[in-house]
């Protein structure tokens, strides 16, 4: 067969957990809350050092980190230091601890780059399944929690003064996104899984009239990158993970130049 | 009179060594418009804030059991990158019927199917109104609800609000530092800089000391006699009604 199975398994696990990642990076992109994202995955690699030197699995180790990361940067002091430094702190020694830590494992000191990148390629069949069982669960959840996520999204501080800001719905929300950046390290790698939660709703946005067109078209858009950036990468035989972020990347250009024509025209 | 809506006893509120807000009481009771007045940097949106509890303060706070608050903050539109309309906004808060009325009472029928991101100033303090009034709210708390409004829709809208007083029966907070018009539908008037600095009838607090030291001879200003013998289309333009 001129397509192995490999590809097969990256291009069902990357395209399920980018679908997944779509409406749930709506709400990163409404609350402008994609440096946070940005941080708890960079605390995931630190979780994934952990999870290896200690012994257990490493995505445990990298969802318990991220979300514990998550937790604790929805309450940073807004005081002298602004609350977007104080989390691209604790993320950037997140990261370079979790680096660290990594090699000074002999033992996996030659995978770095896949916990960077991703290294789709090597998906097992249990990782498939697995990566398929979080996506179909972070999606059911999103649609469970939409009423209560856009209305946080959407009133803001209202919400919040009225008391119709559910704590345990914001709890979920950052529990979620947690998920899928310890799922999402196989696939596109700490460094990258951010751009699966932006990218694709940026490119849905100038298409969209209602939030629920926007998050449809949005998982549409990531599911679509999978493929087209594993093709890409078949072709010019270069890094899986990276390669689907440019599909990304030029899922929003076409997206955004289409959105210009059309408002010229 | 009857049992307040929310009373508030000694609030304090420290950032460090300096008190944002230092032992301030205070007590609002349905039917009445209290209008918070002070300089910028007086601790109006503190108050506010620890009023709503968003922020901690020490003191206590007392709600009459079952409260809802209706809230309009300072020029608050939802990111761009959203794309809402106007109808599903409020319906994210209130039922279809309690909207769509709440938007033709404050006239805004016509933003209906507008996007948030798309509306003027005096359009989007229109809707958050609308939106804010739509549950029936015992109590309407309204943080500048005119930030960077023009003045002609300002004598109108705090009309309208008056006017909601009436038929809501709810009591209405109003932080303000549009002195002049603000202050002739006030009840009553709070002068606030970081303690309570004066509090009482709209024309007691401008004869006051304190009042006069705060906002000197604009204050002379706050009271002038108010006849409004028109009113104002979203776009501003005249209507003339008989009276």
């Amino acid at each position: 067969m001129l397509i192995d199975d490999f590809l097969w398994r990256a291009a069902l696990g990357a395209g399920l957990l980018a679908a997944a990642c779509g409406p749930i990076g709506c709400f990163v992109l409404w609350r402008r809350l994609a440096y946070v994202g940005e941080s708890v995955a960079h605390i995931g690699l630190l979780g994934a050092a952990v999870g290896l030197l200690i012994g257990i699995n490493v995505v445990i180790g990298t969802a318990a980190l991220a979300i514990v990361a998550a937790l604790l940067m929805a309450r940073a002091p807004d005081r002298a230091i602004p609350a977007g430094t104080y989390v691209g702190i604790i993320g950037h020694i997140g990261l370079a601890l979790g680096f660290v830590v990594l090699a000074t494992m002999e033992t996996v000191r030659a995978d770095l780059l896949g916990y960077l990148f991703g290294d789709v390629l090597a998906l097992t069949a249990t990782d498939l399944v697995a990566i398929a069982a979080v996506s179909l669960f972070v999606l059911a959840a999103t649609a469970l929690l939409w009423r209560p996520l856009l209305r946080a999204a959407a009133g803001g501080p209202i919400a919040a003064a009225e008391g119709k800001n559910g704590t345990l719905v914001q709890t979920a929300f950052l529990v979620l996104i947690a998920l899928l950046v310890a799922f999402g390290l196989k696939v596109v790698g700490a460094l990258l899984i951010v751009a699966l939660l932006i990218i694709p709703p940026a490119a849905a946005r100038p298409f969209a009239r209602t939030p629920e067109a926007m998050a449809v078209l949005a998982a549409l858009a990531g599911a679509l990158a999978a493929p087209l950036g594993l093709v890409a990468a078949y072709w010019a035989d270069a890094p899986a993970g990276p390669c689907i972020v440019l599909a990304a990347g030029a899922i929003f250009a076409f997206s955004a130049a289409a959105a210009r024509i059309a408002r010229v025209a | 009179m009857s049992e307040p809506l929310i009373t508030a006893k000694h609030l304090s509120v420290r950032a460090g060594a300096m008190h944002i807000l230092n032992d301030v009481s205070l007590a609002i009771h349905a039917r009445e418009i209290v209008t918070l007045i002070g300089p910028n940097g007086s601790g109006k949106t503190t108050l506010l804030k620890a009023l709503l509890g968003l922020t901690p303060c020490r003191g206590e706070i007392v709600r009459r059991a079952g409260l809802k608050i209706g809230y309009v903050p300072q020029q608050f539109a939802p990111d761009p990158s959203l794309p809402i309309t106007v109808e599903r906004f409020l319906r994210l808060f209130a039922t279809p019927q309690e909207s769509a009325a709440a938007l033709g009472r404050v006239g805004a029928n016509e933003t209906r199917g507008r996007q948030m991101s798309a509306l003027s100033g005096g359009e989007l303090a229109r809707v958050l109104l609308a939106r804010a009034v739509a549950g029936h709210p015992g109590l309407l708390v309204l943080d500048e609800p005119l930030a960077g409004v023009d003045v002609v829709g300002e004598a109108a809208f705090y009309h309208m609000i008056a006017e909601l007083r009436d038929e809501l029966g709810c009591g209405i907070l109003l932080v303000s530092h549009d002195l002049h018009v603000v202050m002739g539908k006030a009840d009553r008037v709070i002068c606030l800089n970081h303690h309570v600095c004066c509090e009482g009838d709209a024309h007691d607090v401008v004869r006051d000391p304190a009042f006069q030291e705060l906002f000197g001879a604009r204050g002379e200003l706050a009271l002038y006699p108010h006849h409004h013998d028109h009113a104002h289309t979203l776009s501003g333009e005249a209507i003339h009604v008989d009276r």
